[in-house]
């Protein structure tokens, strides 16, 4: 359980987080969502006690982090992927942040095996991929088994294999009961990921919600019909609340009704169908709508001053 | 949320006992950090092959019949390197710190051990260590090649001559107080180039060229200064030092408490 309460952090002038207000729980993978600068990182680096809060708290299981007794078993964190000296080996890495816990190099074995860096433990990071660097980071922030791990972007730099194989090792750790969190700009990842969804804008929380809720919400669900009789389907459709579009020849997409009612009307006409389809609204949807509220928000501000 | 969902929500996991963040953890943290670079291993064998290499060479040079006399005479020569191998004792301490931030893996150090004035404990703890055994080893190899390779029999010293022993501590001690001086320093500015620049410009060269104003004061303060207040130790006839011993002593608990202080305070306050 990760909560945050009017957290608010300001660097100089500039507000990155302000008054945030959200909690995490345990057992489902929560997304994070929020175009650059929206104060992901800046919310994350808090919530381990990198960053002071300018105001407000971040809290882990109730706690400080920093008054943890052994922090690396609590949370585990995958903040910028390359958080190592680039002269040292990841073994060594691993094996330095492991002592301060006294963590057996057994453990150190494990999570290097488990994000598949075992031929490569040995070698300096300085040479790494960004990709290895990410397992790098996720051996990290799994070192310690902890109960809860936050990662930011995780899935940077990894190629198809290793974005499906952390889609899996993530859900496999919230169905034990873990908080997973995470954060992404790439919305369809989260859609997969992701049971729950916090997404943040200019700081500010601007949704926190169930992914089936957030993209359901959004209102962008429309049906899509393919019709030779397109033209005269569009007119007896059309009706107040109702939007037709035709991006193309014999193409309907239909807004404010449902299929069941454009399949109905089709037949009561005996109009031919060879294609009906609900669209439902896509996460990118619903995420570029409510950022770009935000994006807004801040332009409006800006000419007023 | 339904209820039915809530339900299906596994327990909430509990992390495995047994493991604790520990001082003595730290310790060995910060061993398996500085060994595991490279550049510990080149720059610690430039700073004893300097010391040594140049000790050895400048005693082996001396001639015998220039009236050189006097266990202070025959000390700078076996230790004429020394203050050249301060330099990279000082830079190493430097990076140990400043490495961190460049490459960005003080995030992962604080991430482990978020109380932080550990981690700078530690790192003072294990590099002081290691540079204390590193340089008793060598300081006194080469007092004996020193010993071995100097002509003239007015320079010849032996352990058990007064004040000979605590001065070759004395260099020990010095090389010490400038690592853990230099620690403190890069983890106040954290920043390599600028740590570096300011230990060697401020610490090391600042006082010598101060000593060049006309003004009597600058005179009287230069010994004080924290890269100067150990210079009475690594003589063995110190009646002629502003310091006496214990008060050089004195001095470098003053400027470690002042370094420490302040790199303390800010490491507490500062963002990583």
């Amino acid at each position: 359980m990760i909560e945050i309460e009017h957290l608010t952090k300001r660097y100089g002038k500039k507000t990155a987080v302000d008054d945030l207000t959200f909690a995490v729980k345990p057992g489902v993978v929560t997304g994070f969502l929020g175009p650059n600068g929206a104060g992901k990182s800046t919310t994350m680096r808090a919530i381990v006690g990198l960053d002071a809060p300018t105001s407000g708290l971040a809290r882990v299981n109730g706690q400080h982090y920093s008054q943890f007794k052994s922090p690396l078993t609590e949370v585990g964190a995958l903040l910028e992927a390359k958080s190592v000296h680039a002269g040292r080996s990841a073994y060594k890495h691993l094996l330095a942040l492991a002592r301060t816990h006294g963590i057996p190099a057994k453990r150190v074995h494990e999570v290097i095996d488990l994000v598949g860096l075992h031929e490569v433990a040995g070698k300096r990071v300085g040479g790494f991929s960004l990709g290895m660097g990410q397992r790098l980071g996720i051996a990290v922030a799994l070192l310690g088994d902890p109960a809860v791990l936050i990662l930011d972007e995780p899935v940077n730099g990894l190629d198809p294999d290793g974005v499906k194989w952390i889609r899996l090792l993530l859900k496999g750790l919230a169905s034990e009961g873990r908080t997973v969190f995470l954060s992404s700009h790439l919305m369809s990842e989260l859609a997969q990921t992701a049971e729950h969804l916090i997404v943040i804008g200019q700081g500010k929380l601007l949704a926190d919600t169930t992914v089936d809720d957030f993209v359901n919400g959004s209102g962008k669900a429309r049906v899509r019909v393919v019709s030779p009789d397109a033209a005269r389907l569009a007119e007896h459709l059309a009706g107040p609340g109702i939007t037709i579009a035709s991006p193309e020849r014999g193409v309907l997409e239909v807004s404010g009704t449902e299929a069941a009612v454009v399949g109905q009307t089709a037949a009561a006409h005996g109009l031919v169908l060879h294609e009906l389809r609900t669209d439902r609204g896509s996460l990118e949807d619903a995420f570029m709508q409510l950022t770009a509220d935000s994006v807004e928000y801040r332009q409006t501000v800006e000419g007023a001053k | 949320m339904t209820a039915a969902a809530m339900t299906e929500r596994p327990a909430a996991y509990v992390p495995k006992g047994g493991y604790r963040l520990t001082g003595a953890g730290l310790l060995r943290s910060e061993w398996t950090k500085l060994w595991s670079l490279r550049s510990t291993w080149i720059v610690l064998l430039c700073a004893v092959v300097f010391a040594a290499g140049l000790g050895a060479l400048i005693s082996a040079s001396v001639p015998s019949d220039q009236g050189l006399a006097g266990a202070d005479m025959a000390l700078s020569f076996a230790m004429a390197g020394v203050s050249m191998s301060s330099v990279f004792i000082a830079v190493l301490g430097i990076l140990t710190v400043t490495g961190e931030y460049t490459t960005g893996s003080i995030r992962s150090t604080m991430s482990a051990a978020p109380k932080r004035l550990g981690v700078l404990a530690a790192k003072a703890v294990v590099y002081g260590a290691v540079v204390a055994v590193l340089f008793s080893a060598m300081v006194f190899v080469t007092f004996f090649l020193s010993q071995a390779l100097l002509d003239d029999p007015a320079l010849s010293v032996s352990l058990g001559d007064d004040g000979v022993l605590r001065a070759l501590f004395g260099y020990v001690a010095m090389i010490v107080y400038l690592a853990l001086l230099a620690i403190a320093l890069g983890s106040i500015l954290r920043n390599s180039a600028g740590s570096i620049a300011f230990y060697i410009g401020v610490i090391m060269i600042l006082p010598q060229l101060a000593t060049i104003l006309p003004w009597d004061w600058v005179a009287d303060v230069v010994p004080y200064a924290p890269g100067n207040v150990a210079n009475t130790l690594i003589l063995v006839d110190t009646s002629q030092s502003t310091l006496g011993v214990g008060e050089s002593w004195l001095w470098m608990g003053i400027w470690l408490v002042v370094a420490y202080g302040l790199a303390g305070v800010l490491l507490k306050r500062r963002d990583v």
